[in-house]
């Protein structure tokens, strides 16, 4: 499906992988492919981000949240010289991973659709327990598509399909844009006028997996499942065509085979036949092969969408943008990265952690968001590290970890202070700020600042609780500081993950001297929380 | 990943209008003795939208069928457009009609009230994996000026809560979404925190600009200036906050446009259209009459008919009107047929909107349905039609394209032309 930059030779890359530091071979392979594409590659790259910003990075990128001051104050101490990979494989093993990373995979399945059919967070429990027991996207996906919603154990995977109240033309445009990353909506009605590679029977053969399956309101469960019947057929013509050909379609991926129905009597069609309150249940369901087919012949392109997407939440940018248009027409910003990418996906059995650990230590993924020049589009050409927006869910797990509500709570808590019992407390405080930020429903996360979120930063009422000080959070502990200087660097470190610089020591002594200290430790943490820097990874 | 988002064409290919004086520090002009007013003239163009929501009946407004079956109990009366009639109980709008037009041969074919809004506000039917902006979100876009403090697309209605609706604007992006003023209150969080004093919320604002300049000297991309950007607008609406003060207005122009709800968030609109705001929807609910229809309408006009025409009045005396494109509204129309509970019901095929100001011809009347009300016989129309005279009216493009990642989507259906003859 992509056409490789001069028919880049996957052996090369072997060769290469075979000669690098062992520890790391994919992140070095994945460098590799970046410096060759820059004759110039050592005078144009920026130099590697300080050690603050590197922490402030992978925390939120691996776990969701900014770094408390103690953990910079940690990292920046220690002087083991393998420091960076230590830390990102300690953030891999903590809980809060894969509780983040469901979070993500949730907002790019779900769109924040919201749990109209299904309970919403019993499938990110789903997604997370997933993601905690290291199960491969490519498993996840196909249980998704395989679910019907009727066992209670297994009810929270349909989410995907009963919450898009299995509407064929919504669920063939999803599966297509989020697990193929091709947009095949514009081949509904005639091959894709600029896409070569867009087919109007793609559109339509997966369609075929989908047109038998409708929503069934069980009597029993009293809950809105899946059932399918085992006749009908997707036939379609092109708008374009004058002669009005009507053609046939079986289910099938593009570019996969085309599955046949199996010839049944009459009598051998159903399992059980769909009735008024009885579901039906095919012997040959349609829908079924889906999965199958995905890790098939659908493997490679799902492999290259993934890659492509966790590369964009890490980077701030798809290789090949937008994500869901990948196709021979638009090329990857380094095709030869993202060959890297996709065939580390297929042979390390779609795992996402070791996908995040290679980028994370790549020499691409450190560098900093500083220019060294006046390259264009030096972001484009991973010279520098994008500037990227947070994310709803790390703006607002970071505004706790920044303000030390987390601390405050642990201790408020006490002896009730179970893992569990600080989540639920801190997942109903992120909230409203997600809620304020996130897109509406059914698009996908996207950077557009409104007017109301400002306002609800600046005046609602939710965020004046983390300016107060209580004890163990960082007005509290500003606060207690006698020398505005030591203040300063509290602030700093818990909200920005690095020491003030001389002016900014000024401007807190300043601060702390023309109002009432409590006045002025409020305000300075608003000041900061609302800062571009705090809003942006730099 | 912003992959269904717009690539920004539209700024590229719709004439700006020139950048006006709303935010010019110190050239405030008192505007009637409001000085929040900013200064206005006449090529800033605007658009008022008045929803009926619940579907109006045609038959008790603008196509009255007097002693046909299906006619109802009210009679017709002469307007100051001579040959045009209307209901008698629009005998204060009747009255405004030379500044009016009147489109009698709507077919929308769509008798069902979500999708019938969504064909009111977007002029496209709905598609199962496409969602188009509401019109509101268009103007927002492409006629509001990007710093002007006032959201692009208000939304005065009587609930609602005082959230906004970012799915409006569909591919636009949210910001372009209506924001709701519930009740005619200003907008959720303009009023500052409990403790904290306008002159240390400039205290905090001056930290927080200090702390941007400094990181964003060497590093300022299109997105760290729309994020600081938004800051600064709230401050400039909170600002304004007394725009949506309308006990500021005089009594007597208050007591005309009525003490009810329907006529303060008109008055509201009013004061927000002249405080620079783009566009104003203003919802009156509640038509849906399936029973008792007349006397409902008797009710319900009782408070649109006055209320409207006080603001139309009030619009042109303040040289406002010409220059706003008006719009009065409706999911859909109401059955000719009276039901056994004296009710009309929901009604596509035949059905009439009224527009004024800005492009629109005044006194024009077009489209005719038959003598029972029950088919258009002349100059049918649909959604799609009324979009594209809307465009005009505002004179942007409708054959213009707006690009998601490449691929054009028309911002007007392509099948449907502008009703020429009802614009200038």
């Amino acid at each position: 499906m992509i056409r490789l930059a001069n028919g880049v030779a996957l052996c090369a890359v072997l060769t290469f992988t075979s000669l690098v530091n062992a520890a790391e071979p994919l992140s070095q392979a994945m460098d590799g492919a970046i410096e060759r594409a820059e004759p110039k590659f050592k005078d144009l790259a920026s130099s590697r981000c300080d050690d603050g910003t590197f922490l402030r990075r992978i925390s939120v990128d691996l776990i969701g949240r900014v770094p408390t001051s103690s953990e910079v104050r940690a990292f920046l101490v220690a002087t083991q010289p393998d420091k960076r990979a230590q830390w990102v494989d300690r953030l891999l093993a903590n809980p809060d991973h894969a509780w983040y990373w469901a979070q993500v995979l949730d907002a790019w399945w779900m769109e924040r659709l919201p749990g109209k059919n299904t309970d919403a967070s019993a499938w990110v429990t789903y997604l997370r327990e997933s993601l905690a027991a290291n199960k491969g996207l490519d498993a996840l996906v196909a249980e998704i598509v395989a679910a019907d919603g009727v066992d209670p154990a297994q009810r929270a995977r349909a989410r995907f399909l009963l919450d898009r109240d299995m509407e064929p033309t919504l669920v063939v445009r999803d599966i297509s844009r989020l697990f193929l990353g091709a947009n095949l909506q514009c081949a509904q009605c005639h091959d894709h006028p600029r896409i070569d590679g867009y087919k109007q029977e793609h559109f339509h053969g997966l369609m075929a997996y989908f047109n038998r399956t409708y929503l069934f309101d069980d009597p029993k469960l009293k809950k809105k499942v899946l059932g399918e019947k085992a006749d009908g057929d997707v036939t379609f013509q092109s708008v374009f065509d004058p002669k009005k050909v009507t053609r046939k379609r079986s289910p099938g991926l593009p570019n996969g085979p085309e599955r046949q129905d199996p010839m049944l009597t009459k009598e051998q069609l159903y399992v059980s036949a769909p009735a008024k309150d009885v579901r039906g249940v095919p012997k040959h369901s349609r829908r079924a092969l889906l999965a199958g087919d995905l890790v098939t012949a659908g493997r490679e392109p799902m492999a290259r969408n993934l890659a492509n997407r966790i590369w964009a939440q890490l980077m701030g940018k798809g290789m090949i943008h937008p994500l869901d248009q990948i196709h021979g027409d638009n090329m990857a910003s380094n095709p030869e990265l993202l060959e890297i990418m996709t065939k580390a996906m297929l042979d390390g059995g779609f795992k996402l952690r070791p996908m995040l650990r290679a980028i994370v230590l790549s020499d691409a993924y450190q560098r900093s968001s500083m220019p060294r020049g006046k390259e264009k589009k030096a972001e484009d050409r991973l010279l520098m590290a994008r500037l990227r927006p947070l994310n709803p869910e790390q703006v607002g797990y970071s505004i706790l970890a920044a303000s030390g509500y987390d601390e405050a709570e642990a201790k408020a808590l006490g002896a009730k202070a179970t893992p569990a019992a600080l989540q639920a407390k801190r997942e109903a405080s992120a909230r409203p700020f997600i809620k304020t930020l996130a897109p509406p429903a059914g698009n996908p996360d996207g950077f557009e600042p409104r007017l109301e979120q400002a306002l609800f930063m600046s005046n609602h009422a939710h965020i004046q609780q983390f300016l107060l000080p209580r004890d163990g959070n960082l007005a509290a502990r500003m606060l207690a500081q006698k020398d505005s200087g030591k203040a300063a660097e509290e602030l700093y470190l818990s909200v920005l993950a690095r020491l003030p610089d001389e002016s900014e020591r000024g401007d807190v002594a300043a601060s702390f001297q023309s109002a009432d200290r409590s006045v002025a430790v409020r305000d300075l943490i608003w000041a900061l929380l609302a800062s571009a820097e705090f809003r942006f990874v730099s | 990943m912003g992959e269904l988002r717009g690539c920004g064409s539209i700024e590229h290919t719709i004439s700006r209008r020139a950048a006006m004086g709303v935010l010019a520090a110190g050239s405030a002009m008192a505007f009637n003795g409001n000085a929040l007013a900013a200064p206005l003239t006449h090529q800033n163009k605007r658009v008022l939208m008045v929803f009926l929501a619940g579907g109006v009946s045609q038959l008790e407004t603008w196509d009255p069928k007097p002693g046909a079956p299906t006619g109802g109990p009210f009679r017709a009366i002469p307007t100051s457009v001579t040959g045009t009639h209307v209901s008698e109980l629009l005998p204060h709008t009747a009255m405004q009609m030379h500044r009016l037009a009147l489109v009698r041969g709507i077919n929308t074919a769509e008798d069902d009230h979500g999708k019938g809004s969504y064909i009111m506000h977007t002029g496209r039917k709905q598609e199962p994996s496409v969602a188009y902006p509401h019109l509101g979100s268009l103007v927002a876009r492409m006629v509001a000026e990007p710093d002007n403090p006032l959201p692009g697309y208000l939304h005065v209605q009587p609930g609602g809560g005082g959230g906004s609706s970012a799915g409006d604007a569909a591919f636009l992006g949210p910001r372009f979404g209506s924001v709701n003023i519930s009740d005619g209150k200003p907008p959720v969080n303009i009023d500052l925190p409990n403790g904290l004093t306008q002159a240390r919320d400039d205290s905090r604002h001056s930290m927080r600009r200090k702390a941007d300049a400094r990181f964003l000297a060497t590093r300022n991309t299109a997105e760290t200036e729309a994020y600081t950007q938004t800051h600064d607008q709230a401050r400039q609406m909170m600002a304004k906050k007394a725009l949506f003060d309308v006990t500021n207005e005089p009594d007597r122009l208050a007591g005309g446009y009525g003490r009810h709800d329907f006529g303060r968030h008109c008055l509201l609109a009013r004061r927000l259209l002249e405080g620079g705001a783009p566009f104003v929807k203003v919802t009156h609910t509640n038509y849906d009459t399936h029973h008792e229809n007349f006397d409902f309408h008797i009710e319900r006009m009782g408070e649109f008919d006055r209320t409207f025409a006080t603001l139309l009045e009030d619009l042109h005396q303040r040289g406002l009107l010409s220059s706003t494109l008006v719009m009065v509204i409706s999911e859909f129309g109401r059955t000719p047929n009276i039901n056994r509970n004296y009710g009309r019901d929901h009604w596509s095929k035949a059905w009439s909107v009224a527009l004024a100001g800005q492009g629109i011809v005044p006194g024009a009347v077009t489209g005719k349905t038959n003598a029972q009300g029950t088919a258009v016989v002349d100059r049918q129309v649909n959604g799609g039609h009324l979009f594209a005279t809307y465009f005009k009216a505002l004179g942007l493009d409708p054959t213009k394209k707006h690009y998601i990642d490449q691929r054009p989507i028309p911002m007007t259906d392509p099948a449907a032309s502008p009703i020429a003859e009802i614009l200038v």
